[in-house]
């Protein structure tokens, strides 16, 4: 559906915003881009849907170029930007408004408005101007008013920003209903639970480069074994009893501190419970806190944007 | 049957710029303009017994005043758009950068012509005449028309270039008063002027629109109307031109 490589991008020349970008997005999956503030996520989207055109490289979009048939890539995609983008009138006229835009019939359009505004929670809010609202109320719209046509791809560039975790979760649900009906998503956060629960592959991105890219199950293995270990001790020397522990798991583990606390990213974690549980027991330590549980993607973007870990190259 | 890209813009700028307060700018502005200015210069001139008819002087001016109204409407709907989002949620859909400046442009042309067309009816309430000869009506159309081209790439092309909300509104009441007092809507370019205004108002494009307007509007047009129409539509052109370049070159996007 997306075809890049080695798409650069600059806006001033001086510095580049992509910085060789090379990726596929596949038909039906949802694709993640990760990444902090200015990483370039938003320029990406901004050159698959067309705004702007990269410096260099190959880009295709539905197997288009986008520099050749932006308009026919455009009438086949859907996008939600970053930033807020209404008319001067209702939510209602909003998105019927919108509907007329993408030329979507009277009968049809009145069904889909109607179907909208009750998933989307905005039946209250139909009559109110849509710039009167607040920041979550306005997301909601604009996420809503995007379904109001058919798409093949949709861009949803940081679609979350305001929501409340009930409506989080409702957008992302109805974003897997149709991906179930065949939907391609291109979809950029912060958030990295809601990657997690929506993704089915993540790029990470950082200073324009992609540091990572595979399925999410892959990286979270890629990324310090299968387990992690968080621990808090709460009396006694912790530097001496943190620096004899990651001795004795040897290079089976990697071992992270700050202050009490400890993050054990260990293949073996039963191992590692019985390591620390007989250092702890012989140098008098009292365990605070002790949690086992899988790898998240935090970790996995943590340690691939430099806090704590090499980063890979992209697949 | 699929309505085109265009027709849809086009409605879209309507729906959402027909607001009470365009309406007021639009049509109730220059309707104050007609009568207030209209029955208070007239007491003037039919003190000094002149008997003028300063209301059927003033109709054709307040008409023509319509495509700048309408061309400042026009570069506002550019600026908010940029502003608010809409520009480039619209160009992220099935919309050419064309398309929507084509848009625009229609849309303002369609105000000017409907909002000269309201004057015309408040003037007959008011005079109890109008124009008798189609060719009048053809006459007055195709000036507004041109008129409304050349303000509207005008604004688009000041609106392409600021970015600023105060900077823009400074430029745009600034431009509406230059262009409307130093024109002949509401006085006749006399002997009697300053040679710098004279001057002001023989080279600003609303003289040409104002004369020509007025010339079918009273069945006095010249062939002083025609070469000030060849020049308008040359000048026209220009700022198209500029307006366009202007506008593909900007950022879509407000920040």
């Amino acid at each position: 559906m997306v075809y890049a490589e080695n798409l650069r991008h600059s806006y001033d020349r001086r510095r580049l915003a992509l910085d060789g970008v090379s990726f596929t997005v596949r038909r039906g999956e949802v694709f993640g881009l990760l990444g902090r503030n200015g990483a370039g996520k938003s320029t990406l989207i901004k050159a698959m849907t067309t705004l702007i055109q990269p410096t260099s490289g190959t880009l295709r979009v539905l197997g288009m170029d986008p520099a050749r048939e932006g308009q026919k890539i455009r009438s086949r995609i859907g996008v939600v930007q970053q930033g807020e983008s209404f008319d001067f009138t209702t939510v209602q006229r909003n998105l019927d408004l919108y509907g007329i835009l993408w030329g979507i019939p009277k009968v049809e359009r009145t069904r889909r408005r109607e179907e909208l505004m009750t998933r989307f929670g905005l039946d209250e809010i139909r009559k109110r101007r849509a710039f009167d609202l607040s920041g979550g109320q306005k997301r909601r719209v604009q996420v809503a008013r995007e379904f109001m046509h058919d798409m093949e791809v949709l861009f949803l560039d940081e679609p979350t920003v305001g929501l409340d975790v009930i409506m989080r979760r409702t957008l992302l649900d109805s974003v897997r209903d149709e991906v179930r009906r065949g939907l391609t998503v291109v979809f950029t956060t912060h958030n990295l639970e809601e990657a997690d629960y929506l993704c089915d592959r993540v790029a990470v991105i950082d200073e324009g480069k992609i540091l990572v890219l595979d399925s999410l199950e892959n990286l979270k293995q890629l990324y310090g074994g299968k387990k992690t270990i968080d621990l808090t001790v709460g009396n006694g020397d912790a530097a001496r009893f943190y620096s004899t522990l990651t001795e004795r798991l040897g290079t089976r583990a990697t071992v992270t501190t700050k202050g009490g606390s400890a993050v054990i990213l260990t293949e073996d974690p039963k191992e590692a419970l019985s390591k620390i549980a007989e250092l702890s027991q012989a140098m008098g330590i009292q365990l605070e806190w002790l949690n086992v549980r899988k790898n998240t993607l935090e970790d996995v973007f943590l340690r691939s944007v430099g806090h704590g870990g090499e980063s890979i190259a992209s697949a | 049957m699929r309505v085109p890209n265009l027709l849809r813009l086009i409605y879209r700028n309507i729906v959402v710029n027909t607001d009470p307060g365009s309406l007021i700018i639009l049509v109730g502005l220059p309707g104050m303009y007609l009568v207030f200015f209209g029955y208070g210069f007239q007491s003037i001139s039919s003190s000094g017994g002149s008997g003028v008819s300063y209301l059927a002087f003033l109709t054709p001016g307040i008409m023509s005043f319509q495509v700048v109204m309408a061309g400042t409407v026009g570069g506002s709907m550019l600026w908010a758009d940029r502003r608010w989002g809409m520009l480039s949620q619209l160009l992220v859909g099935p919309f050419t950068r064309l398309q929507y400046l084509m848009g625009i442009m229609l849309t303002s042309m369609l105000f000017a012509i409907g909002g000269a067309a309201v004057m015309l009816g408040i003037a007959y309430a008011l005079l109890g005449t109008s124009p008798t000869q189609l060719f009048a009506y053809g006459v007055i159309f195709a000036a507004i028309v041109v008129g409304a081209i050349f303000f509207g790439a005008l604004m688009l092309f000041i609106s392409a270039l600021v970015k600023s909300n105060t900077a823009y509104n400074s430029v745009q009441i600034l431009l509406i008063f230059v262009v409307n007092f130093a024109s002949t809507v509401f006085y006749p370019l006399s002997s009697g002027l300053p040679l710098v205004l004279r001057f002001l108002f023989q080279i600003n494009p609303l003289t040409y629109v104002a004369d020509t307007v007025r010339g079918a509007y009273s069945g006095t047009l010249s062939l002083t109307d025609a070469y000030q129409m060849a020049v308008l539509g040359v000048e026209t052109v220009v700022i198209l031109f500029l307006a366009v370049r202007a506008y593909l070159r900007s950022d879509v996007s407000y920040e």
